[in-house]
């Protein structure tokens, strides 16, 4: 007798997914022809979730702090709360302080010596040293002026650019204002909260729930707070080499350097090309070979010391899977989906490795069961 | 039978002990890193800073130590498998230290041109004595580890 290619049960699954994915495509069609009010309601939800998801994300980073003063015997929630809060908002505060003047004193100090030299370079001299030749150059310029790509470039730019920040800041602002408050809040009430929303899950997964959400948060959390002591002492290391190896703008470079860190391998290579030009445009100072060296150790650091260090194990993703998770979640959510990538890379390992120790669970008291008289 | 070296594990006491004494040879450093990036130098004498810093450092390093032993006999109760965490703050601070010792030589008068070389014999010796470290006092062998 022939054997069936497929049983009953995996027709009937397949059946049922190719169901749900004609169902999927159909909605979405559906979807797509209402765009302007999903337009409208995702505005306003984009409105809710923008300050509520930073308030949620600020307070992975601060709860740890509150919990361990209250371990300390440092309470009740509303002393440690406002103890670290306080502190917080402290340190902000004089971080704006005391670097912004730096800052923008090394900006315009750039701007009124650096500048015009730079402008003169690229007009008179880029010509004779340019790497692949007098003769290219020419064709390139020529190219450049017939074509207009620049002014092309620009005009379609800089409206989108203007566009898309107007798009971000507002929602950001908005953030940044209701912070705070929302901080304050879901802070003091962080287990009352977590029990409503647990209570909302029915009965039946709410055990699951309450594990993934748990490790999530962990994970998340981790995550953060040690992107952001890695950026500010990598910001910190490569301020101080680059003082010491003269480098004119070194707390601009440096901050560069703690800023673009936030993106994981890419941060340190883009933070490496502003100075590396620099150096080899200008007239003094350290040349464009010491940087790229400089720059090749802070990230060999960053690699092997500063990584492993400060972020835990649990986030040790390979380097190919962050590669490929800010690539795609870069096309897919721009700068935000970048800056993301590897948190978001994580939490999917950690929801994969809960349903598959889920199932493996499940097994063994199936196993188990069977086996029983 | 050849019985297996077990490594020895310290107590509270003896790690506490040398993080806080390596916190203090490098507490000169430390600070010099960061004000170093402030330009201290231009509102201060660099001298009269670095003696103001000699002398926090031997204050804090007397009351560190009556602390210390003070706390001796409980901290000598106390015993971890190991010290992960302690020894994740000591390479912290001697990162920032290697880069101190370096500001240092330049506030001394040292010349700039050798500062490269220097930094890699820094870099050297404290990656040596960081290991050491890590095995003998830590429990934390980084060549082990995966």
């Amino acid at each position: 007798m022939n054997k069936k290619p497929f049983s009953d049960e995996s027709l009937n699954r397949i059946i049922k997914y190719l169901v749900i994915i004609i169902l999927g495509f159909g909605i979405m069609l559906l979807a797509i022809q209402f765009g302007d009010f999903w337009n409208w309601i995702l505005r306003a939800i984009k409105a809710v979730i923008v300050p509520i998801g930073v308030a949620y994300l600020g307070a992975l980073i601060i709860f740890p702090l509150i919990k361990y003063l209250e371990k300390k015997g440092i309470g009740p929630r509303g002393f440690s709360l406002g103890l670290v809060f306080v502190l917080t908002v402290g340190l902000i505060f004089s971080a704006f302080y005391f670097l912004t003047p730096l800052i923008v004193n090394e900006i315009k100090n750039f701007f009124i010596d650096d500048f015009q030299i730079i402008v003169d370079y690229i007009n008179n001299d880029l010509r004779n040293e340019f790497i692949f030749g007098a003769d290219l150059y020419d064709r390139l310029l020529a190219y450049i002026n017939e074509t207009n790509i620049i002014a092309d470039t620009v005009d379609t730019f800089v409206p989108n650019l203007i566009l898309s920040l107007t798009n971000l800041l507002l929602p950001l602002l908005t953030a940044i204002a209701l912070l705070p408050i929302l901080l304050i809040f879901y802070l003091n009430d962080y287990e009352v909260i977590s029990e409503r929303i647990r209570s909302i899950i029915p009965a039946k997964h709410e055990k699951n729930v309450a594990e993934l959400t748990s490790r999530l948060n962990v994970t998340v959390g981790a995550y953060l707070r040690g992107q952001l002591i890695l950026m500010i002492s990598l910001g910190a290391v490569a301020t101080v080499v680059y003082k010491l190896i003269g480098l004119k703008y070194y707390f601009l470079f440096g901050f560069l350097v703690g800023i673009t860190n936030i993106i994981p391998y890419f941060g340190m290579i883009i933070a490496a090309i502003p100075p590396i030009i620099y150096t080899f445009i200008a007239t003094s100072g350290p040349g464009p070979l010491l940087v790229l060296v400089v720059n090749v150790i802070l990230q060999f650091f960053e690699g092997n010391i500063f990584q492993p260090l400060i972020m835990s194990h649990q986030l040790s993703i390979h380097p190919i899977v962050i590669i490929i998770s800010i690539l795609f979640f870069g096309s897919l959510f721009g700068a935000l989906g970048v800056i993301f990538a590897s948190p978001i890379a994580a939490s999917i390992r950690v929801i994969y490795r809960f349903f598959s120790d889920l199932r493996k669970e499940k097994l063994k008291t199936t196993q188990a069961e069977a086996s029983a008289p | 039978m050849i019985k297996k070296e077990r490594p020895k594990i310290y107590t509270k006491f003896e790690i506490d002990s040398v993080t806080f004494y390596a916190t203090m040879i490098l507490f000169i450093p430390l600070v010099l890193v960061f004000t170093y990036v402030f330009d201290i130098e231009t509102i201060i004498d660099t001298n009269l800073f670095l003696i103001i810093l000699s002398i926090i450092t031997a204050v804090i390093t007397i009351i560190g130590t009556t602390i210390l032993l003070i706390k001796k006999d409980s901290l000598k109760r106390q015993v971890k498998t190991n010290y992960i965490y302690e020894f994740y703050y000591l390479v912290a601070i001697v990162v920032f230290g290697i880069l101190g010792f370096v500001v240092l030589f330049d506030y001394l008068g040292g010349d700039r041109t050798y500062i490269a070389n220097i930094l890699i014999l820094l870099v050297v010796i404290f990656v040596y004595i960081l290991l050491k470290f890590g095995s003998k006092f830590f429990n934390f062998d980084y060549r082990k580890k995966k």
